[in-house]
């Protein structure tokens, strides 16, 4: 490993080091290809995103690909309903390592407005593992940008080896997630408690 | 005088060195990554990754299934139409410097055409009905008792 | 553009078997609809589409509601005879409704411009009897508004073509607007809970230690 020091003395003479990981990170990062599809409104500002004026293609993320296996990351753009969350997490089970999620906008974080319904998933993080989270209903592309962004600098923060492994370089991790049942009264099971437990909320008023 | 097969061979041995070399360049690549797949990411097979079908929804049931034959008859009369243009467009290109038998010979093709054509309008291929999920629908309605 | 009682009569007499009733809206909008008794909706529904004076040829909306059974007391003026003519009394009266379900369409004529004209359907009860004549046949436009009703509120239409859920799942055995639907417990994790989902988010809490 370089010192950082010796790393800008040498950049300054002209000569540019970097090491097999961040190059690896370094590609990785640039060339993140969607998953094509949106669940709802916040499709919209996902395509707005990808277009002239937002243009995500800065990001080398332009290529949206029509099918999981080409696919790197998800971006559940919308309401997750209970008859679609199996689709999802089944599209996400066949995406091909390395691969990442967005939840953009109040739905496929929580539910957001349609949160006490009886039809609606409360979080797609309660089936899959999550990356980003985009708060916003829906949010500007400007968020999702910043999202990408901010998926970006979790990749490059990644090492080759040791714990900080990323997720796709451990065997032992899962690849896929169990895909919920059609029941009775509601999916089954209504969340995977391997992956998603209720955070504690501490109230010391109520 | 002609070369010898050993000048010949001499003369395109740098093509089939750049051949070689181009081989090369397009298969490194992928070996490289081939390796480092091998000894970095470990492969995650599964019943779902494995799976044919790539919507998100399990397939159900055979792929060999019938159906309606009136997409292959629509395909016909597509086809009627499709050697139609092929002929006509080289016969309109040099339509001005043909004789009266090419004239004729092609009309007698098209008139062959048309008869197909008026063959399958006669017999209501044409006609896009009789679609058997809503034939029970129409029954109903024409089983309904008629107002007095 | 006729009112609602000329369309009323001119159905009575050419079906004399109907049992139509005027249900009226004391709202400012005034929207009054006409209740049909079920075995004769499908005759009455034909008459309303082909009768050339009236050709409700559109459907817009099919709705359900859905009536617990109730009972209340209201307030009625009965006259009474008394000595040397009649005399206006208030009384008190047990008024009861059985449960039921109603499923109410929404009726237009595209051609004389006139509309809306609401039709009420109601089933017997809420379990075993909640069976209507489906309207598809008349109006093609009821098909996936009366599958709606039917996943939504359970109502069977009879003669439908194609009665199967539209939203939930096919292996789903509630009907979620109900009124006596019992959603699914999942409110584990409410961050800003109030009023009922407060009380429901509580039962995920463990009891909090006294400080």
């Amino acid at each position: 490993m370089m010192d950082a020091g010796l790393k800008s003395e040498l950049q300054k003479q002209g000569v540019f080091t970097t090491t097999l990981e961040s190059l690896y990170n370094w590609g990785r990062r640039n060339s993140i290809w969607p998953l094509q599809f949106g669940l709802a409104c916040c499709a919209i500002e996902m395509i707005a995103t990808t277009m002239a004026r937002y243009d995500l293609a800065r990001f080398g993320a332009e290529v949206f690909r029509p099918s999981p296996r080409q696919a790197d990351l998800m971006i559940v753009a919308g309401t997750v309903t209970k008859k679609m969350a199996p689709q999802v997490v089944r599209l996400y089970n066949q995406m091909a390592e390395p691969k990442y999620v967005i939840a953009m906008g109040a739905c496929a974080i929580s539910g957001g407005p349609f949160k006490q319904g009886y039809n609606v998933l409360k979080g797609i993080d309660r089936f899959i593992p999550v990356d980003v989270h985009i708060p916003g209903c829906p949010p500007r592309p400007e968020a999702l940008i910043h999202a990408f962004m901010t998926l970006q600098q979790q990749i490059a923060a990644q090492e080759l080896t040791g714990p900080r492994r990323p997720r796709h370089l451990q065997p032992e991790l899962p690849s896929e997630f169990p895909v919920p049942r059609y029941g009775d009264h509601d999916l089954v099971p209504p969340k995977n408690p391997d992956r998603w437990t209720a955070p504690a909320i501490s109230r010391s008023n109520s | 005088m002609s070369p010898t097969p050993a000048e010949v061979s001499s003369n395109y041995l740098p093509v089939l060195g750049l051949a070689v070399a181009a081989a090369l360049c397009a298969c490194t690549p992928l070996w490289l990554g081939r390796l480092w797949a091998r000894y970095f990411s470990p492969g995650k097979p599964g019943a779902d990754k494995l799976a044919t079908y790539e919507c998100g929804l399990e397939s159900k049931g055979d792929a060999w299934i019938h159906f309606k034959s009136g997409y292959y008859l629509y395909a016909i009369i597509f086809l009627i139409f499709d050697v139609e243009a092929v002929f006509l467009l080289p016969f309109a290109v040099i339509f001005t410097g043909l004789g009266a038998g090419a004239f004729v010979s092609l009309l007698v093709f098209l008139l062959l055409l048309a008869a197909g054509l008026l063959w399958a309008w006669r017999k209501g291929i044409l006609n896009w009905a009789g679609d058997p999920a809503r034939a029970s629908f129409r029954g109903e309605l024409s089983a309904l008792p008629p107002l007095d | 553009m006729f009112s609602l009682e000329e369309i009323k009569s001119r159905l009575e007499a050419a079906i004399p078997t109907a049992r139509l009733e005027i249900v009226a809206n004391p709202s400012p909008s005034g929207q009054h609809s006409l209740r049909v008794d079920r075995d004769s909706a499908v005759a009455v529904a034909r008459l309303l589409r082909d009768h050339a004076e009236l050709r409700f040829d559109y459907c817009s909306n099919v709705t359900g509601v859905d009536w617990l059974a109730a009972e209340w007391t209201e307030k009625v003026k009965i006259k009474q005879p008394v000595e040397g003519g009649e005399q206006e009394i208030e009384a008190t009266r047990t008024a009861r409704r059985p449960a039921h379900l109603e499923v109410v369409y929404h009726l237009y004529s595209m051609e004389h411009r006139q509309g809306p004209l609401i039709l009420r359907l109601c089933t017997g009860d809420r379990t075993a009897d909640s069976h209507l004549p489906s309207l598809t046949p008349i109006w093609r436009s009821c098909e996936f508004q009366e599958r709606e009703v039917f996943d939504l509120f359970g109502v069977h239409f009879d003669g439908h073509p194609d009665l199967r859920r539209i939203f939930m799942w096919d292996e789903f055995k509630d009907f979620p607007m109900r009124k006596d639907y019992v959603e699914p417990d999942d409110y584990e994790y409410e961050p800003t809970p109030h009023d009922e989902v407060l009380a429901k988010a509580r039962k995920h809490q463990l009891p909090e230690a006294p400080t």
